[in-house]
């Protein structure tokens, strides 16, 4: 090879050295170009800029530090990075709306970010450094951030006891409860009550066949076109207790065989007098004479019936037992008259209470019932089953058990199986591998997978044996936070400690109160001791608060004197000696330890502390804004007409220097009266007497609102 | 011709290096599902939804215990109370009346009551009963709420927009 060849050779070479040594050069700035550019530090970098243009510039720089900032706490499982970019989260001054996100300040909530971390409540992966990774599920990481609409969820997930903050969680809660979630599933923290569905074992005894295959095919609940829901074609706001199993004929033909042929207890028909049939049977009056019984007993504050007003039918009355409007088309009339002298004697457990019936008022109201209440379309469509064969019923035994019909309804003489569907206590914590989509279109994760298996079950599991249930939204949304807010056992010891179990509550009052409490079905709208229903006012102290001459009359003649009130506590027809034995137990121990009648004396109150108390009531304090007094004042709290023959002074003492230490989710305000000032209202409150009684407004049915009740 | 096909080739390596193995998961979609509690019609066009943040939310729950039963058009319980009141109290969302008051300013009366402040005595003071977190929550879902609108008062610094 020339000499001249090999230095141009040489140069070439030099050539592709010098570039080759460029290249790895710039190669070798990638690394640290890459490190630059990463996505946390153009957050940093962002902050700082952002910081500049604020006007506590000082402190926001003060408080800032370039690297990876993280939230260690090893006994809660913890290691997040989010302050990283999130940073401004604890700066007061930046939780304005107008500052960009992910520097606002976190509102605030009793929990500090420091003490807690961010994934404990929110979930997405707490170690995490890009925006993707730490808030969707990636195949490395499983978890996605919680939703902020569900939020609530993870309050749940330590606070297994109700807060107010968290209304979603607490609907939710109280949804799988009603729906009976728990027959089928495990569903810890969630209260299983004495009866999920009505027990069966004399169903044949009170409905037809007909009517039962009618039922099962379409519990009377349908959702229209429009996405409202529906009860016998009448627009109703409350979930249907009784969701629709998917039966084809031949299972529509063989459970309503079976359910037909169970007469555990035979029917004994009461016979009613035949005086007062001779006397009403031919009366035109009979049925609107039931008809004003029916409304004097109040019967709608549980039952409810569709109402047409001005051209609108709507369902009007309570939820506690079942809608009413078609009910003589639906039972056995000599069932219906044998139910009404003695629920339980049918039903076991039932919230429904035994009025003390004349033959008179039995036969009135049975009577409307069974020929107002009706539609002779009831069972249209209804093809003729006959009398069940052998074959079928045996089909109906084992589609009542196959169905899951058993964790709910209980016939005697039959054995559910056990843990029927799935155990829930741990759904919320589910990463989403561990979920079975199936072909739904649906994004892979746990909220969606929730919400698609509560609307319809087979879309992600064509062989779910889960009924169908009709939601609106906002149900859909509470039930899925009641869901993921049950994530099973804490993983560490010190998350177990946080746990804030749900209270234990009960009321086992015994003796003679216990039978007329149980047979009256106190509990099914009043609370005691935090056990009950909450439709009507707590009755934890009312031996404290009313005065008990006053119970004794209002129990034996519940009226008020509110006629726009849908709901008010029934006309019992009770007997002197209940109504003795009901105010003897509540003035000797539903007591407050700090409202003892004896200890004040009314009749340390002057006339001349009535006149100031009267000056304070109207000038100072202007109670009238809320309470009434004769015919004048507000309606929203109790009117005060008979408040000196109803209240103890003790209780009105007690109350006006702190309502919420007697009642506490009472609306009535906390006022900062002094002592003379106290004595001086509690003087002039019981100055007032009438004959007529406080009124109390009870909540409407499905609000989430507190009732209004004397003392609420 | 070879080098220039090292080079580019090499250059096409580090572009992969630099843009490469990015992750992009699946984003986890969910609609603004809007119920009761984080929400809240427009008093004034029952079409219009409006979204509340944390604080708003609890303001609305406070306030539909509390305070809707004088200051609604309608309550829970049904009719309001309003009509029963001389002078008659302002609806929550009205603005004209609203919105020209400071926050301290409705701090202050609902915490010590309207006679503290020289209003009608028929306010009562809700000091003693709720926090002043939970005023504040109120005063927050008021300002959400109004009708006009509430433009909260200009300061330096607050208009700036990241990006």
């Amino acid at each position: 090879m020339p000499a001249e060849e090999m230095g141009k050779l040489t140069n070439r070479i030099r050539l592709v050295f010098a570039v080759s040594s460029l290249v790895f050069l710039a190669v070798l700035a990638i690394s640290p170009f890459k490190d630059y550019r990463r996505e946390w530090k153009q957050y940093k970098r962002s902050y700082l800029r952002f910081a500049q243009g604020r006007p506590d510039t000082k402190k926001l720089i003060a408080d800032y530090s370039p690297s990876i900032d993280q939230i260690w706490l090893p006994g809660m499982n913890v290691v997040d990075r989010c302050t990283t970019c999130h940073q401004g989260i604890t700066q007061t001054s930046l939780s304005d709306k107008a500052v960009p996100q992910p520097f606002r300040a976190h509102p605030a909530i009793p929990h500090n970010v420091r003490d807690w971390g961010c994934t404990i409540c929110h979930r997405g992966q707490g170690p995490a450094t890009e925006v993707a990774e730490a808030h969707e599920s990636t195949l490395a990481w499983e978890q996605p951030v919680l939703p902020a609409h569900f939020i609530q969820a993870s309050c749940g997930t330590c606070h297994r006891s109700d807060l107010p903050q968290t209304p979603q969680l607490t609907r939710g809660r109280q949804l799988l409860g009603e729906l009976n979630c728990q027959g089928c599933h495990r569903l810890p923290g969630i209260e299983r009550p004495a009866m999920l569905g009505p027990d069966l074992s004399s169903v044949g005894t009170k409905v037809s066949r007909e009517w039962i295959y009618k039922w099962l095919k379409e519990p009377r609940t349908i959702l229209d076109k429009d996405g409202n829901v529906t009860v016998n074609g009448y627009e109703t706001e409350d979930e249907p207790r009784m969701p629709k199993f998917r039966l084809t004929e031949d299972e529509l033909r063989g459970v309503s065989a079976y359910l037909s042929a169970q007469r555990a207890k035979t029917l004994v028909p009461y016979k009613i007098t035949a005086g007062v049939v001779a006397a009403w049977s031919k009366n035109p009056e009979l049925a609107s004479q039931g008809e004003l019984r029916f409304r004097q007993m109040f019967c709608s504050t549980c039952h409810s019936l569709a109402v047409t007003r001005a051209g609108e039918t709507k369902l009007i009355g309570g939820n506690i037992g079942p809608e009413l409007t078609k009910v003589g088309s639906k039972v056995n009339p000599d069932w219906l008259v044998t139910w009404l002298r003695d629920p339980e004697g049918y039903l076991p457990h039932t919230r429904m209470p035994r009025y003390g019936w004349s033959d008179e008022d039995l036969y009135k109201v049975t009577q409307y019932i069974a020929t107002k209440l009706t539609d002779s379309d009831l069972l249209t469509g209804v093809p003729q089953l006959g009398q069940p064969t052998e074959q079928e019923i045996q089909l109906g035994h084992r589609l009542f058990l196959e169905k899951g019909c058993a964790s709910c309804h209980v016939i005697e003489g039959l054995n559910p199986q056990k843990d029927f569907g799935p155990d829930l206590s741990a759904l919320g914590g589910k990463n989403a591998s561990e979920l079975e989509f199936g072909a739904a279109k649906i994004p892979h994760n746990l909220v969606s997978y929730i919400q698609a298996k509560l609307q319809d079950p087979i879309s992600v599991n064509p062989a779910a044996r889960m009924p169908q249930y009709n939601w609106n939204q906002g149900d859909l949304d509470a039930i899925t936070a009641a869901l993921l807010s049950l994530k099973g056992a804490p993983p560490t010891s010190a998350l177990q400690n946080l746990v804030v179990p749900r209270k234990e509550v009960g009321f086992h009052p015994t003796g003679s109160f216990a039978e007329v409490y149980e047979r009256y079905k106190c509990y099914t709208c009043h609370k005691f001791n935090g056990y009950g229903g909450d439709l009507a006012p707590d009755l934890t102290y009312e031996g404290s608060r009313a005065q008990r001459p006053w119970i004794v009359d209002f129990l034996k003649n519940p009226q008020t004197l509110r006629p726009t009130l849908i709901l008010r506590m029934p006309q019992f027809n009770m007997s002197d000696k209940d109504a003795a034995t009901l105010a003897e137990y509540m003035t000797m121990v539903l007591q407050h330890p700090s409202a003892n009648p004896a200890s004040v004396d009314v009749k340390q109150f002057t006339p001349a502390m009535a006149a100031l108390g009267k000056q304070l009531y109207e000038v100072k304090y202007q109670c009238q804004s809320c309470h009434t007094i004769g015919g004048s004042g507000g309606y929203v709290g109790p009117n005060l007409n008979n408040a000196g023959g109803w209240l103890t002074p003790a209780w009105t003492e007690s109350w006006l220097k702190n309502p919420q230490a007697l009642v506490p989710d009472t609306i009535e305000p906390r006022r900062n009266f002094t002592e003379n000032e106290v004595q001086a209202l509690t003087a002039y409150l019981m100055t007032l007497r009438a004959g007529i009684k406080p009124q109390k407004t009870a909540r409407l049915s499905g609000s989430s609102t507190v009732a209004l009740g004397a003392g609420r | 011709m070879k080098p220039r096909i090292w080079i580019s080739s090499l250059l096409l390596l580090a572009l992969a290096g630099i843009s490469g193995c990015r992750k992009h998961a699946e984003t986890a979609k969910i609609d603004p599902l809007l119920s009761a509690y984080d929400s809240e019609a427009d008093w004034t066009d029952s079409q219009r939804v409006i979204p509340l943040g944390y604080q708003q939310a609890q303001g609305k729950r406070i306030f539909y215990q509390h305070c809707v039963w004088c200051h609604a058009d309608a309550t829970p319980a049904g009719p309001s109370n309003r009509s029963n009141l001389t002078p008659v109290p302002p609806v929550l969302n009205d603005g004209a009346t609203l919105n020209a008051e400071s926050d301290e300013y409705l701090q202050n009366i609902i915490t010590l009551g309207g006679s503290a402040m020289g209003k009608s005595a028929m306010m009562p003071p809700y000091g003693r009963m709720l926090s002043g977190e939970e005023i504040r929550s109120v005063i927050a879902f008021t300002r959400a709420i109004a009708q006009p609108p509430y433009q909260p008062p200009g300061r330096p610094g607050s208009q700036y927009s990241a990006k």
